[in-house]
């Protein structure tokens, strides 16, 4: 008996050497110093990861992060917006010419592109992906991009290299708005359209045959739950400034990684390169540490342009006869609450510090939009306690809870969202600085699925979470700002609009069909300091943000959009 | 097998002291459970110059690094203000295992952790064993149509996804419970879960040992079927129920945490081991601050007390 | 014998049936639906689209008869998280479970059981370092005892710390990949197999002392049989009926228990693939893959049976009348 176990340990000893050993041959990125000074390498792969797998690989169809990053990594369009300047920039167009009143554009493509599979690259391809866009078969969330003034946006090809644009009314965002149409090669997809099945087209488990692209990089393999590989697209059309085809990176294989905690810890472990997401606040010091080793780059990216959003449920019909409801829909009960609010203290105890006090949905990290003088609520609680006082609301019964005459307490279920620190966080710390003006809140987490269905169905009392963008324009936020959009979260499918909301409407479908900037601007200015006097959701802190990546990586410029790095694909080496 | 005496003694202490924790929580935490220190976030774990400690000043919150303040010592005090020990200060707290994520002190959690957590998990346990030992027993002793009917249920039941039926349980109660209601629904739905297992073991052993002379001349001698499984047959069961109650107990204390960590168990503010194990759950943080792992080592130690107490027990009861 | 086999096999495939429609109606009652999925932005077409294709309009019990008749002709529907058809990407998950739960299995086995044989039959300082072992293995929960072996491989860089394959070994080839797969194993199987081993010890031990103690076994001894061969003939092969017993509860728990490693360690597995399923309330993959889990458990318990059946010749007469 004795020997079997012994041979059992040996066993296991050899196997656990024999690891070790191979282990150490096989890291190749150990031990290779430093070298600023030569050009970028060409050449090697880089390893990145996200927590969501695909759904599809149609561009026109997938609305999720993913879908827009394996958009920004393998597909064109004519003009692209820079994630740093955020500035648009002539891309698969050469350069444009804009008509006297602004409603024609006239793009002149770049010579010689082609697409990943040797065809050419015409602007009957731009043409055939408006058509595709816009047919009711498809069902593409573009088409509402796209839409402008009520009519669709419609192009024509006088010549195979030149694309005329016509916009059927002024648009604020003009020529920013063609940033989403990612073009699909009419030689692979003409029969789908012909046929109305382009809405199954390219789906995650068509060979990448059949596919082509326009990006840097091409979908070579899709392994299910596990990983998409990314190989150099060979007919890519960009190159470096020093004449070097590009992209720099022979293939980029995104990693499926469902768990944000091992995400990062594969990060630190050098086995993945980047992430598509800044650092948690608390990952901050575990990440700084791997810098110290030699492992990580840690920058400072800026200030976020979302921020935390907490607002309650104003839909009358969600609250029936709830007599709370009749202080919930009062302006000054969400001003009392702002005014109780220390966002100081708010930022240093849910974001460790990192992150400003903002007092609505602009934050100074939407550089072009934030306007800094819009209206503050300096932290007072008296005052705040005296609003209360003033709309009927104190503690009679002395439980430390206000209530009104009829004794309904100001006592609400706030839901968030499970396995988000921040936000539970950002909770526990309302709840405790809303306790001393006498407004309770009972924390709710909940799993993302049930939410979004609470969400959209407008069964909650309050809730606090984070809502991404994709765009610093407000335009890209118009389904949150209109009443009728299906993004206005806090009162959903708002058939009678107060005045206040009748204004902002006004001013913001006015926004979007103006072409001057500066004018622009003014409107929103006014949309913002109306939104922020009557604080239908209420803003704290706009996190600043934080990215690690391996020291590998060369030209990441790391964004406040996401993808945080993978914009710039093409540009990204490997030493 | 007399050697193993001494670990059911080491096993019972280590019972009795938890269970004591439980009970003396108040008195033996040195700050209460929900208080947070707004600059004691992560904060590490205090360290004790014999009477005194000095108290730290935060220097940056994102980095998590504080400093002693030497200028103004804080002195430990015993048996005073209703605790065994804290701080003769408030503001400055006494943070045995430093802080967590909100600045809350990590001991604390963990002497009030213990009273939900132990006490769930011993309820569930104690439900499920009977629950199970009842079923099984039935279907092993009669045999026939009824032991298929029983055992396919417990199949059945086994490969339901138990996070559905919890799920979907949890689904028609309020958002919100009181943590009372959270304990009560929780204890129901781990012995609803986890009846099969026991009672599949016990059929089994019920089974074989139907067969056996004695149980034989007992039936031919008349002896009623409750009388012969209750009085000679549920005892050969008996060697396997300690050890899936040893089983059991662990896994509801884990259940408890994969609960919480779901959203479905306790609310994150309530200290239990569970909730305070999800705040450990990030693997790359707990590197930089290990005493976040406490929880993990508390439900360590109570598993292992139990095991050493059953394993030290001596032999199983058949031969005895 | 075929008889028995045969009831056997008609009562898993109702186990496999019930199995899914529970899955099914359950999935179709929990609050939420998969149109979650597509964000708090989605617009009400694609929802209604997404209802439509899923049948979400459909009352849940008409629901599970479309599903149930398209399942009878080997259609279980589409998957909404992946957009392509549940069946090869269960067969793919199920393939990396069954992978990871026999290599889980095998280690538990051939460490607990011989070491439970030590363990239960007399006492020595081994036996005691075993027990030991086994106790500090039982007592660390799986979640836990992932992420500590995952913390581990992460800071000695040992083993990879998480999923099936690794970058590396993309294009390498067959035989790179399948050492690549092996490098990955160890962890998660590991993760799996320490607790399941402790507690295979522990029965066994339990059964060994049992056994060893019953009358037959002191007669055998005294009639001058070899501990050797006692220990085997004697007292090793009766225990181990209540080892078979537990065996097949065994698969099935690792099947569930794989879940937290699988997620821990990124092993694209069924227990994974479930819960993303759940979670996304992704309706027809939480139906196939509980009827996976459902084939596996079947599976399990029969092989219980089975072995049950060969190593104890009472419930062999028994069940032969």
């Amino acid at each position: 008996m004795k020997v079997r176990i012994l041979g059992i340990a040996i066993t296991a000893a050899i196997l656990v050497v024999g690891f070790t050993f191979w282990r150490s041959t096989t890291n190749p990125n150990v031990g290779k110093s430093a070298n600023f000074a030569a050009a970028q390498h060409r050449g090697g792969q880089i390893v990145t990861s996200g927590r969501a797998a695909p759904r599809t690989f149609n561009r026109l169809l997938g609305q999720d992060q993913l879908s827009f990053v394996l958009g920004v990594v393998t597909q064109g369009h004519l003009v692209r917006v820079n994630y740093e300047t955020f500035e648009v920039e002539p891309w698969l167009a050469e350069k444009w010419d804009t008509s006297p009143d602004g409603l024609t554009y006239t793009f002149h493509l770049r010579q010689g592109l082609t697409w990943s599979d040797g065809v050419p690259f015409t602007a009957d391809d731009v043409v055939f992906t408006l058509q595709a866009i816009f047919d009711p078969k498809t069902g593409s969330y573009i088409s509402d991009v796209l839409t402008v003034g009520g009519k669709p946006i419609t192009a024509d090809a006088p010549d195979p290299s030149t694309v005329v644009v016509h916009f059927p009314a002024p648009s604020g965002p003009g020529v920013r708005l063609l940033e989403t149409l990612w073009v699909l090669p009419k030689h692979k997809l003409e029969a789908a359209l012909k046929a109305g099945t382009l809405a199954q087209a390219w789906s995650t488990d068509t060979p990448p045959s059949e596919m082509a692209f326009m990006g840097p990089f091409v979908i070579k393999e899709y392994v299910p739950n596990q990983r998409i590989i990314l190989d150099r697209n060979p007919h890519y059309w960009r190159k470096a400034a020093d004449g070097t085809p590009l992209p720099y990176v022979d293939r980029i294989v995104y990693e499926i990684i469902p768990d944000q905690d091992a995400e990062l810890l594969r990060l630190q472990a050098g086995e993945i390169d980047l992430t598509q997401s800044e650092l948690r606040p608390d990952d901050y010091v575990p990440a700084k540490r791997a810098e110290d080793q030699g492992k990580l780059k840690v920058t400072e990216i800026g200030l976020s342009p979302m921020a935390d959003a907490f607002w309650f449920n104003l839909k009358p019909e969600a609250w029936k006869s709830d007599a709370r409801f009749a202080f919930v829909q009062k302006k000054e009960f969400r001003q009392a609450i702002s005014y109780a609010v220390d966002r100081e203290k708010f930022a240093e105890n849910v974001y460790l510090g990192a992150a400003v006090p903002i007092w609505g949905p602009v934050t100074p990290g939407n550089t072009q939009w934030f306007w800094p003088d819009l209206p503050r609520y300096t932290h007072d609680v008296n005052k705040a306690k005296d609003i209360l006082k003033s709309i009927g609301l104190e503690d009679r019964n002395g439980n430390g809870i206000v209530e009104d005459a009829q004794g309904h307490e100001a006592r609400f279920t706030v839901v968030t969202q499970r396995g988000v620190g921040w936000y539970e966080r950002g909770l526990a710390e309302l709840r405790s600085q809303l306790a001393p003006i006498g407004i309770a809140l009972e924390p709710a987490t909940i799993e993302n699925a049930t939410l979004n269905q609470r969400l959209v169905k407008s069964d909650y009392e309050a809730m606090y979470m984070r809502f991404g963008t994709t765009d610093l324009d407000p335009a890209s936020e118009l389904d949150m700002w209109l009443t009728t959009g299906d993004a206005h979260f806090w009162h959903m499918g708002d058939t009678r609009p107060e005045a206040w909301e009748t204004q902002i409407d006004a001013l913001m479908k006015q926004n979007i069909a103006t072409a001057d900037q500066g004018r622009r601007k003014e409107q929103f200015k006014q949309v913002q300091r109306i939104f922020s006097d009557n604080l239908p959701v209420l803003y704290f802190v706009a996190p600043r943000m934080y990215y690690a990546y391996n020291v590998r990586v060369e030209g990441v410029k790391p964004s406040v959009l996401r993808p945080v790095a993978l914009w710039n694909a093409d540009m990204l080496s490997v030493r | 097998m007399r050697s193993w005496k001494w670990e059911a003694t080491a096993g019972r202490a280590l019972l009795i002291l938890v269970v004591f924790v439980a009970v003396a929580a108040p008195w033996l935490a040195p700050n209460p459970p929900d208080r947070q220190f707004d600059a004691y976030l992560y904060a590490p774990p205090t360290r004790i110059h014999g009477t005194y400690f000095y108290p730290l000043r935060l220097i940056s919150r994102l980095e998590r690094r504080f400093e002693e303040v030497r200028e103004r010592p804080v002195s430990v005090r015993w048996f005073g203000a209703g605790h065994l020990v804290s701080s003769a200060d408030p503001n400055d707290p006494l943070l045995l295992l430093g802080a967590d994520s909100y600045g809350r002190d990590i001991f604390s959690r963990l002497v009030y952790g213990s009273r939900a957590s132990l006490g769930l998990a011993a309820l569930a346990t104690l439900a499920t064993m009977i629950f199970g030992a009842v079923v099984g027993g039935i279907a092993g002793y009669a045999g026939g149509a009824i032991d298929e009917i029983l055992s396919r249920f417990s199949d059945f039941v086994l490969v339901l996804p138990a996070i559905y039926v919890v799920l979907a349980l949890r689904a028609v109660m309020p958002l919100v419970l009181p943590p009372g209601q959270v304990f009560a629904l929780l204890v129901g739905i781990f012995a609803l879960v986890s009846w099969p297992v026991v009672a599949r073991g016990v059929r089994g052993i019920i089974a074989s040992e139907r067969e056996r002379e004695y149980v034989t001349a007992g039936r031919a001698a008349g002896a009623s079927p409750m009388r012969l499984l209750a009085v000679h047959l549920m005892p050969a069961a008996r060697g396997y129920l300690t050890t899936q109650a040893t089983l059991l107990l662990p896994a509801f204390i884990l259940a408890e945490a994969t609960l919480s960590y779901v959203g479905l168990g306790f609310p994150t503010s309530v200290p239990t081991w569970g909730t305070m194990l999800y705040d450990a759950s990030n693997v790359a943080l707990v590197g930089e601050a290990p005493w976040m792992l406490a929880p993990a080592a508390a439900i360590f130690l109570v598993v292992l007390a139990v095991n050493l107490v059953v394993q030290g027990s001596g032999r199983p009861p058949l031969v005895r | 014998m075929i008889r028995f086999l045969l009831r056997r096999l008609a009562f898993a495939l109702l186990l496999v049936i019930a199995v899914s429609s529970a899955a099914l109606l359950l999935t179709r009652l929990a609050p939420g639906d998969l149109t979650s999925e597509l964000g708090p932005r989605a617009r009400p077409e694609d929802v209604a689209r997404a209802r439509e294709r899923f049948d979400l309009n459909r009352n849940p019990l008409a629901q599970l008869g479309g599903w149930a008749a398209r399942a009878a002709r080997l259609d279980f529907g589409d998957s909404f998280l992946y957009d392509r058809p549940v069946s090869p990407l269960i067969r793919r998950a199920a393939g990396n479970t069954a992978v990871l739960a026999a290599t889980a299995l095998a280690i538990a086995t051939f460490l607990g059981i011989p070491l439970g044989v030590v363990t239960g039959s007399r006492s020595s300082a081994l036996a005691a370092c075993i027990r030991g072992a086994s106790l500090v293995c039982l007592s660390i929960p799986p979640l836990l005892a992932s992420l500590l072996l995952v913390f581990l491989a992460s800071r000695t860089g040992w083993l990879p710390s998480g999923g099936m394959t690794s970058v590396a070994a993309i294009d390498a080839g067959w035989p790179a990949w399948l050492l690549d797969v092996a490098r990955h194993l160890p962890l998660p199987a590991l993760a799996l197999a320490l607790p399941l081993a402790a507690t295979f010890e522990r029965l066994q031990a339990q059964a060994m002392t049992e056994t060893i103690h019953q009358p037959f076994v002191v007669a055998a001894l005294a009639r001058g049989v070899t501990w050797r061969r006692l220990l085997i003939d004697h007292a090793w092969r009766p225990s181990l009926r209540s080892m078979c017993a537990i065996y097949g509860l065994a698969i099935g728990a690792l099947l569930s228990g794989s879940f937290v490693v699988e997620y821990v360690t990124a092993w694209p597995g069924l227990g994974r693939l479930m819960y993303e399923a759940l979670r996304a309330r992704d309706i027809y993959l939480v139906a196939g893959c509980a009827a996976m889990g459902g084939i596996f458990l079947a599976f399990g318990s029969l092989v219980s049976d089975l072995l049950l059946f060969a190593a104890d010749p009472r419930v062999r007469e028994g069940s032969g009348k």
